[in-house]
């Protein structure tokens, strides 16, 4: 058998794929000192706080001091650990972060050192697929440190992490059959040369807001981050890690974090193709620049992330799992069966894309209105039921009931507003008769 | 160079690192030897007996395991489908809508019995 | 040797490798874990072989399986649990040597024919007949091989019934609410809120210290229960507390 080759990949020489691996490798570190120090900035200004600002310009060296001070730091092995998992955990989680990266597209092809190269380490026909493999061998090395640690707390984190992530790797494995139906390829260069004319976030709006909830859940990040939910499992499936062991769990999710966004990116906004007001300038696409676009994209959903852990709280587990077994997965088949039958009328029974999308428009617009009939309806009969109840309510409220003035209970309305309405009214006086008996007695 | 070869390079070198790092963590922290700290962490309190065996697990997780694995072979289905669906058309999507319809006959089941209520 | 022959007997190697283990291990879950080191493994032989498609849709499902199989270790025999060496089948074995052999002969017959009687295209050529990997095996399974797909969807509603069979428990009653819980715990008539804390009143406030009552007992609730279970309650100071109480009478 010849060595498999890829439309322009698999052609590089070997010195080729070797500064590509480095360049690779140390974005991806470079990013996870960045991201760290980003989100604590962010978080900080968000919370009128100032963040790190010490250790070298703006801070910007915090995590690599962190970083150091952990490997100087005492590691310490549980007594009930499991030896050989307990120490490879971390390996399974750190390595298979690094080559889920190995597929995306940062730009076009571009000449380096004379060779005519794509700005991608590899890319086959299902490369989609192979992101998709490597994160559910990364699921082990959570599950494994939380078993491993032969502790309570992480065995909980560890199984709980495992529980969401197989829950939302459905809802993400979903969300990516409406962009293979448009691309007709799994491979990520040719989905992001297929969005020349259009991203896939705009015409494909439902698979992309299911992708990004679903790679949220999938990253463990706020507000799913609950296998670290501190207050119910301390630290979650990495308790008992410490040292530089913790420290390749941490360098894990952040890479995890710049992957889920680069492939977010890949899939649904353009990869490296430039957005619309540049895309006016002609050197847009050419030479480096597009890797700059490609990393202002990936740095939007990083924000995201950020801004979302500075704002919400964090879900209630079975609330969680509610909402990926129940809402996500639905929504993706409906969402999917919809895509295909409305590519099958375009092309078998040659609607334009402007009849179907009246179409579509006819039938939203039919179902709102038969919802909302519904709708109303139901609401209708709630408000008799409520009002009754009110009424009933209204009636039994005794704000001295037992002798001593009471809050109304729920769905009770407080009787008297102002203190004089309250004075006069004959129920404070026969109460405080009673009350009067109560202490002669 | 083939297409699989980076990877493996990317691959090595990864775990190379990880690696050295988990080596040398245990080489340059100071070590101080101390019973309570190597104990289970319990935010401080003494740690809970375990018990025989470590203890079972609810069963509950076993029927989620189950249904991710239903749903990732209709996913597994439903990608070469994707992929070829221009010269599957109509036929495709009347095959998959009938592979669909049956899943959900068993997801609905599932729900309605309450199977993906977590308490 | 070509690159494909390293691949060959490198990951082959391991996957023996892993199969041994899988057999060897006195652990439940490292038997697990070897199992999905032999799959992945199977997914490089697949991929060598110009199979991406299948190499990667085993590492996906299979890497899921070998989760549930671990859940299922850990649900069903325990977190730590180890192989019990007594044979509760008893007379399994000779069955099972025959049906090992019986597969054995059934894989080399059925390898052998393959490979005897019918011709090999390449992997080239099978690869670029639809345009690729993907797409051959898309028209594959739904044209040629259209009943056998939808018959999988039968089996994993057989699948999804026999999980629910095995381990749903049907809820009777409705679920309790918050008010509800609340209330059951007052009408229990144990302690509603935080126990005590211990060390309170005494003069210590290390947590093997009781808290002390009104009248100068001890209150045993105020001890962490696995202190309790070893025995380990430090004794109250009563020379001290009833100095206290003397203070206090006059």
């Amino acid at each position: 058998m010849t060595d498999p080759t890829f439309g322009p990949f698999g052609l590089d020489p070997w010195w080729l794929v070797i500064v590509k691996v480095l360049g690779i490798f140390v974005m991806l570190v470079l990013l996870t000192l960045f991201t760290i120090w980003w989100e604590r900035r962010v978080v900080a200004r968000m919370q009128h706080r100032v963040g790190p600002n010490r250790v070298g310009p703006f801070g910007l060296l915090q995590s690599l001091m962190d970083g150091i001070k952990l490997a100087l730091k005492e590691e310490i092995i549980p007594k009930g650990a499991h030896l050989a998992v307990y120490w490879i955990a971390p390996v399974i989680s750190a390595t298979t972060a690094f080559i889920a990266f190995a597929v995306i597209p940062f730009g076009p092809t571009v000449s380096i050192f004379g060779v005519e190269t794509p700005l991608q380490l590899t890319d086959f026909p299902v490369s989609v697929l192979y992101v998709l493999a490597i994160a559910s061998i990364g699921i082990y090395g959570i599950v494994l440190a939380g078993w491993a640690s032969g502790s309570t707390y992480p065995l909980l984190g560890g199984l709980r992490s495992s529980a969401q992530m197989i829950s939302y790797e459905i809802a993400m494995g979903l969300s990516f059959v409406a962009v293979f139906l448009y691309a007709g390829s799994m491979s990520t260069s040719a989905i992001v040369i297929a969005q020349e004319p259009i991203w896939y976030a705009v015409i494909l709006l439902p698979s992309f807001l299911i992708y990004v909830t679903a790679m949220v859940g999938e990253t463990n990040r706020a507000p799913f981050d609950l296998p670290e939910a501190e207050g119910e499992l301390v630290g979650g499936f990495h308790t008992e890690y410490s040292s530089l062991k913790f420290a390749l769990f941490f360098l894990a999710e952040y890479i995890n974090m710049v992957t889920v966004s680069a492939l977010a990116t890949t899939l649904f906004l353009g990869g490296y193709i430039a957005p619309w007001p540049l895309s006016l300038w002609d050197g847009a696409m050419s030479g480096w620049w597009p890797m700059l676009w490609w990393l202002i994209k990936v740095q939007v959903f990083i924000f995201m992330f950020i801004w979302l852990r500075a704002t919400l709280p964090r879900m209630r587990y079975d609330q969680f799992m509610k909402f990926g077994w129940k809402v996500l997965i639905p929504v993706s088949i409906v969402w999917i069966l919809i895509v295909a039958t409305a590519r099958v009328l375009r092309d078998e029974v040659v609607l334009t894309n402007r009849e179907l999308l009246i179409g579509g428009a006819v039938t939203i617009a039919i179902l709102l209105i038969v919802s909302w009939v519904f709708q109303s309806r139901s609401d209708r009969r709630a408000a008799v039921r409520a009002e009754r109840q009110q009424a009933e309510a209204n009636l039994t409220f005794d704000p001295m009931a037992g002798g001593y003035p009471v809050p109304p209970m729920p769905g009770q309305q407080a009787v008297g507003t102002s203190r004089r309405a309250r004075a006069g009214v004959t129920i404070v006086q026969d109460r405080s008769d009673v009350t009067q008996e109560a202490i002669d007695g | 160079m083939n297409v699989y070869a980076p990877i493996l390079i990317l691959g090595l070198l990864a775990f190379g690192f990880a690696a050295f790092s988990v080596v040398t963590a245990s080489i340059t922290g100071p070590k101080r030897y101390n019973r309570a700290r190597v104990d289970a962490y319990e935010c401080g309190v003494e740690p809970t007996p375990q018990p025989v065996g470590g203890g079972r697990f609810p069963v509950k997780y076993y029927l989620t395991a189950m249904l991710y694995i239903i749903f990732d072979i209709e996913i597994v289905f439903l990608y070469p489908w994707a992929v070829a669906f221009d010269r599957l058309e109509l036929f495709g999507l009347i095959e998959m809508v009938l592979f669909i319809v049956t899943v959900l006959v068993v997801y609905a089941y599932v729900w309605r019995r309450r199977g993906l209520e977590w308490d | 040797m070509s690159g494909e022959d390293w691949v060959f007997w490198v990951s082959g190697s391991f996957a023996v490798l892993g199969a041994l283990g899988l057999v060897f291990s006195r652990k439940a879950v490292h038997s697990a874990l070897w199992v999905a080191f032999t799959m992945i493994n199977l997914a490089v032989l697949y991929i060598a072989n110009a199979a991406p498609f299948l190499g990667m849709v085993q590492i996906i499902v299979y890497t899921g399986a070998v989760m549930m199989l671990f859940l299922f270790v850990l649900m069903v025999v325990g977190v730590d649990s180890s192989d019990s060496l007594i044979e509760t089948l008893r007379g399994q074995r000779i069955p099972a040597i025959g049906l090992g052999l019986g597969l054995a002969v059934l894989l080399v017959v059925g390898v052998g024919n393959g490979l005897v009687n019918s011709g090999t295209v390449g992997l080239v050529e099978a690869n670029s007949i639809d345009g690729g990997n993907v797409e051959g095996i898309a028209r594959l399974i739904f044209t040629d091989y259209l009943i056998a797909f939808e018959a999988t969807s039968a089996l994993l509603i057989t699948a999804a019934l026999g999980a629910m069979v095995l381990a749903h428990r049907e809820r009777w009653l409705p679920r309790a609410t918050q008010q509800e819980l609340s209330k059951a715990r007052f009408l229990s008539g144990s302690h509603p809120g935080n126990l005590p804390t211990p060390g309170v009143y005494a003069r210590h406030n290390a947590v093997d210290t009781p808290a002390l009552l009104p009248d100068g007992s001890t209150s045993e609730e105020s001890i962490p229960r696995p202190l309790q279970a070893r025995g380990d309650i430090r004794a109250v100071d009563h020379h001290e507390v009833n100095e206290i109480k003397e203070v206090d009478s006059q």
